[in-house]
């Protein structure tokens, strides 16, 4: 039992990194029609500084802020450069733009800081016990401070009216512009919220994995599994779905067989999607004449 | 299958060049160290060419074909372990390849790209995974041999890492881009790329788009695993390093680079492949940021590939080395004239008195709530031209999508009959055997495709006499002159007869036609009538809505009638508009003025001079000039397609006129209620209002105090509903939200499009009453409407508008206005506008 509990938590803090991930891949998605694959790389990068300012003796919160930041800025930088003159709607092109840009940004995190896997200093160390499994700590940050994030972006979304101008360009952009929303403000605005996501999700999964040029694209490649099963455009589904991959993922690697954990995570996906084309969260969409 | 000289002489193009470079390797012109490349060049550019004719022609981006790749180099490494015979491990390969490709192709047609990319990532990701853990027969990530393979057929012993393989691998190659040639020119490709460019299209001419992309995708998994096997084999050992993710993202970069979908763009492809290393060698920047760059470079500078990018002045080059002028069946620079020879116009039969070829009865269409049409019956005798007719969002385009099965996930009930066999109950791609061929409002043609493939992808196999019949149709519609050009190229009349000439080319019994003289001008009408009539003369049954009665009734036999999903009225062209029900329909049922403000200031706020708009070669408005004076209700009355919408946007000044002036005086503040609403459904009425202010840079208190004066504004039922979503009110309640959402701004102009479109009487007469009520404050109100009668009981000043011109102006008290509005309403004025008959109905009508 204490091991289910265990695996169980351990479970829902990945899943809750895969839903803050997905959750940036989504508000991208809604207001740019880009799938930003660079997420990741870009993340990355901002793990790096946090990293440098580490070992400098900048306190840990300072260097996740700096995270967030340089995180951002990169993303913005990449948007205004290399999606924005591609022009709207061109899915399949800005998707393969981004896994070029991912590329660069791996090779340069690579050639700044050496491709040694490096430790990710953790918020907090320790464990607390609780029936009978010893919880680490960091796990448990990890669900609050992901639950937080996940709280204030449902806050900004269902409560300000920034939150409502940017669901209505990503409802109707046609609409938008009728009513005159400066939709290019609101990308920039998604962009950037989106990337934070990304940085605070590779903040709390870091201290887990380490740290390598690559080290975020697993979860990321598991946001993607999260927000196709959620329904590529829901905030919600890709928070449930990534909270169930989450699971799943650790159940399986615990009950099942650790080396075969994304053969179990993408069949269940594709599983679940050929049944569901439209996933959990989804709305189907009807193509009229 | 027939090929003309030219694709044979392109297709013996690639073994020519493999035998070519076979000569100069054994020569040992080749140096050695350059011999594995080569073979490495020719192995990626099946792959390339695997990849690139995959999403070219189907339209499916792969990132899975590294596992693909993985799967023959394992096979290859398996087969040789246990002795098997080279063919016996290209057929394993290449059945495991197909098989797994037909899976991931029929799971992806139910997706869009995305998903096929995410199903195709996870499939990389599953096979590595797989590969890495499954030692005993991979080897893990050691890696595992190739020793050698044997040929039963007696091509010789090809040692794992020898030369021999180098040979057999450009060999192969050769064969392959030589299969590539023809498959260009056949019915197969022009299938796929049909089920492509315009999936719902694909199905009315019997091509399912599922099975299309399955059959592709197995191909291409079936060449992938065969090169594979080609690089075990010519290196001798196979480790999982080589099928990464970013080997999937290479790809299609060298896709990209070389052209997508195109035969000698995949052989640059498969060289940029084999030499980037090399490539960031020399320029001391290290292969994945080369890559990237290479990738990001060719998506915004040259999205085409680099080979159609040169192949245009290559080809001109060479026929100016060559002196020879172009070819005779070179399409000629600008774009023909129709050359349609004068025919006397077939007189329209007598009215059709066969036996019944379709038989409606009972037929229901709902879309979760919506019921899109309600009990329609009719019948449709087998020589006779059924015309179908109602306002905007009658159902009648509903009616159609039962006909040929285009209703999506819509519920649809009742029973239809054609020539005794079960309509409904019969899948969308096989009602093209059964003789039914549809014509779409847009001419849904293959852009992709050229006008002669555009017809011939109808057939399943192409024939020596299929493609004259094609040219022989094709010369009757007039299309001859532009056969080998794409139909994007082509005015939007030309696309259209294009779009009835796929419909007619199998002779169906039964010919559905959707708004067929839409944006056509005149003399293209009269020509599609004569077309009708012909094909009819011929023993062809013809279902026809349009909005342009005129021409409609020019062509039909009868004329049913439709409104709010059902049928109202049925009789002959000359009879059905006596109809009171019929022409209330259209003209709308208003009696007496409502009370309008008495003083109206001269001033114009918003000026048109000369307006014109067009929308891809549709003329939507011309020449429009136009005063919306201070303190006026101007309505703008037409009917649908007459340009009502594009004009609203002009005025609004989110669109930008074409042609002419938009003049406004000083800093009018213009506010558009746009047709069908445009709410954001998923926002609640707050945030719909909210997001207005905030767009037009109101925040904080000032946003509060303009939400509370709009509020009230709103009926006092919607005021206790503030926080529900907009998707949640009726279609009246909608209407209203939009109008305050218009409000909020303070405009000094509101326009308002369409504001009655489906809504029942009671309900316009609120919406009318609060609108009416607003000028009382000084507003200036833009009213378009479908109904003339209702433009004239509510406006100061009403603009007739026909086919994107003002037919008639004037202010609705004036007798001799109200005449001549209704006559320009229906067609475009009291002076016949297209044909003798036209004014003959123009005058019952009065």
């Amino acid at each position: 039992m204490s091991q289910f509990l265990l695996v169980l938590v351990s479970g829902v803090a990945s899943g809750a990194v895969y839903g803050l991930m997905g959750l940036g891949l989504v508000i991208i998605y809604r207001a740019t029609d880009v799938v930003n694959f660079a997420m990741a790389s870009l993340a990355t990068l901002g793990l790096y500084v946090a990293v440098s300012l580490h070992d400098r003796g900048v306190a840990t919160v300072f260097g996740l802020l700096a995270a967030v930041a340089v995180t951002v800025a990169a993303g913005l930088l990449v948007r205004e450069t290399v999606i924005r003159p591609l022009g709207q709607g061109q899915l399949f092109s800005a998707l393969v733009v981004t896994m070029g840009v991912s590329l660069i940004a791996e090779n340069l995190a690579g050639s700044v800081w050496g491709e040694q896997p490096r430790d990710f200093p953790s918020l907090v160390d320790g464990t607390v016990r609780w029936s009978g499994a010893a919880l680490p700590v960091q796990s448990l940050v990890t669900i609050g401070v992901a639950a937080l994030a996940m709280a204030l972006v449902g806050y900004l979304f269902a409560r300000t009216t920034l939150g409502s101008a940017m669901r209505a360009v990503a409802e109707s952009p046609a609409t938008a512009r009728v009513v005159g929303l400066g939709a290019q403000r609101l990308a920039r605005i998604s962009w950037a919220l989106g990337l934070g996501l990304a940085a605070l999700a590779g903040c709390l999964y870091a201290p887990r994995s380490g740290l390598a040029t690559t080290a975020l694209t697993a979860p990321l490649f598991r946001a993607f599994a999260g927000i196709f099963l959620g329904g590529l455009t829901s905030m919600y589904g890709a928070v449930v779905g990534g909270l169930a991959i989450g699971v799943l993922d650790n159940l399986a690697a615990n009950y099942v067989s650790a080396s075969f954990r994304d053969t179990f995570v993408f069949s269940f996906t594709v599983l679940v999607l050929l049944i569901r084309p439209q996933g959990l969260f989804g709305t189907r969409t009807f193509q009229r004449v | 299958m027939v090929f003309n000289r030219s694709v044979l002489a392109r297709a013996a193009l690639g073994p020519a060049a493999g035998a070519v470079l076979m000569v100069f390797m054994a020569a040992g012109a080749i140096p050695a160290y350059q011999m594995y490349s080569v073979a490495l060049a020719a192995v990626y550019t099946i792959v390339v060419l695997s990849v690139g004719l995959l999403a070219g022609w189907s339209g499916i981006w792969s990132v899975g074909h590294p596992a693909f790749f993985a799967i023959g180099a394992y096979f290859a490494a398996y087969g040789s372990a246990h002795g098997w015979a080279l063919e016996a491990v290209v057929a394993g390969a290449v059945t495991a390849g197909a098989a797994l490709g037909a899976f991931l192709g029929y799971a992806g047609a139910r997706f869009s790209v995305l998903y096929i990319a995410l199903l195709t990532l996870a499939f990389t990701t599953v096979t590595l995974e797989l590969v890495n853990r499954w030692s005993s027969v991979t080897g893990g990530d050691q890696g595992v041999p190739v020793l050698q393979l044997r040929s039963a057929l007696g091509l010789g012993v090809f040692p794992g890492g020898g030369t021999e393989p180098q040979y057999l691998a450009v060999g192969a190659a050769a064969v392959v881009l030589a299969l590539a040639v023809p498959a260009r020119a056949s019915a197969l490709r022009m299938r796929l790329v049909a089920a492509k460019s315009h999936p719902m299209a694909a199905r009315t001419v019997g091509i399912a788009p599922e099975a299309q992309s399955s059959l592709s995708f197995a191909v291409s998994g079936a060449c992938t695993s065969f090169a594979g096997v080609l690089l075990g084999l010519i290196t001798g050992f196979v480790s999982p390093d080589p099928f990464s993710l970013s080997f999937g993202i290479s790809l299609i970069a060298a896709c990209v680079l070389g052209g997508v979908g195109s035969v000698l763009g995949a052989v640059a492809g498969g060289i940029y492949l084999t030499w980037s290393p090399s490539l960031s060698t020399a320029v001391g920047v290290p292969q994945p940021v080369v890559q990237g760059l290479v990738l990001i470079a060719i998506l915004l500078f040259l999205p085409g590939g680099v080979v159609p990018f040169l192949a245009g002045p290559a080809r001109r080059v060479l026929r100016g080395v060559l002196r020879r002028p172009a070819a005779g069946h070179r399409p000629s620079p600008e774009p023909p004239e129709p050359s349609e020879p004068p025919e006397p116009l077939p007189a329209l039969g007598p009215p059709a008195e066969g036996p019944a070829l379709l038989h409606l009865e009972h037929v229901s269409v709902s879309y979760g709530g919506l019921k899109a049409l309600e009990d329609a019956s009719m019948s449709v005798r087998q020589d006779e031209i059924l015309a179908v007719i109602g306002p905007n969002g009658a159902g009648k385009t509903t009616l159609l999508n039962v006909l040929s099965g285009l209703t999506g996930n819509g519920r649809v009930s009742g029973t239809a009959d054609l020539a005794g066999r079960a309509l409904l109950r019969t899948r969308a791609t096989a009602r093209r055997r059964l003789g039914i061929g549809r014509t779409f409002q847009h001419a849904e043609v293959f852009s992709e495709l050229t006008v002669a493939e555009n017809v011939l992808c109808t057939r399943r196999r192409i024939r020596a006499g299929d493609r004259d019949a094609v040219a022989r149709l094709l010369r009757s519609v007039g299309l001859a002159e532009v056969a080998d050009r794409r139909p994007t190229e082509l005015p939007f009349g030309l696309q259209k007869r294009l779009d009835l000439a796929r419909a007619m080319a199998e002779r169906p019994r039964l010919l559905i036609l959707d708004e067929p003289f839409g944006g056509l001008d005149a003399g293209e009408r009269a020509l599609l009538a004569q077309h009708i009539r012909r094909l009819n003369a011929d023993g062809t049954a013809v279902v026809v809505i349009d909005h342009v009665l005129d021409d409609l009734f020019s062509v039909a036999h009868r004329v049913l009638a439709f409104d709010f999903g059902r049928t109202i009225g049925d009789g002959t062209p000359d009879t059905v508009l006596q109809d009171p029900k019929v022409r209330s329909s259209y003209l709308g049922t208003v009696g007496s003025r409502a009370r309008l403000p008495d003083t109206v200031g001269e001033r114009s706020l918003i000026r048109l001079r000369g307006t014109g708009h067009s929308y891809g070669g549709v003329v939507a408005l011309r020449d429009i000039d136009l005063d919306v004076r201070e303190g006026s209700v101007l309505g703008v009355a037409g009917a649908n397609g007459a340009g009502k919408s594009t004009l609203a946007g002009i005025l609004h000044g989110s669109l930008r006129p074409a042609h002419g002036v938009r003049e406004s005086s000083g800093a009018v503040r213009t506010s558009l209620a746009p047709e069908g609403r445009g709410l954001f459904r998923t926002l609640s009425l707050r945030e719909n209002l909210e997001v207005a202010a905030y767009a037009a840079g109101i925040t904080g208190a000032a946003l509060r105090e303009r939400l509370e004066e709009t509020v009230q504004w709103l009926p006092v039922r919607l005021r206790d509903r503030m926080s529900v979503p907009a998707a949640g009110l009726s279609g009246g309640e909608q209407q209203m939200l939009a109008v305050a959402r218009a409000l909020i701004v303070r405009p000094d102009v509101l326009i308002v499009d369409e504001p009655a479109l489906g809504l029942a009487p009671a309900l316009v007469d609120e919406v009318y009453d609060r609108l009416i009520g607003l000028t009382h404050d000084g507003l200036t109100v833009v009213l378009l409407e479908q109904s003339l009668s209702r433009a004239m009981a509510v406006c100061h000043e009403v603009a007739v508008l026909h086919e994107g011109v003002v037919a008639a102006q004037g202010r609705p008290g004036d007798r001799q206005f109200a005449a001549l509005a209704e006559s320009a309403y229906f067609s475009g004025g009291p002076v016949p506008a297209t044909t003798a008959s036209a004014a003959a109905r123009t005058s019952q009508v009065k």
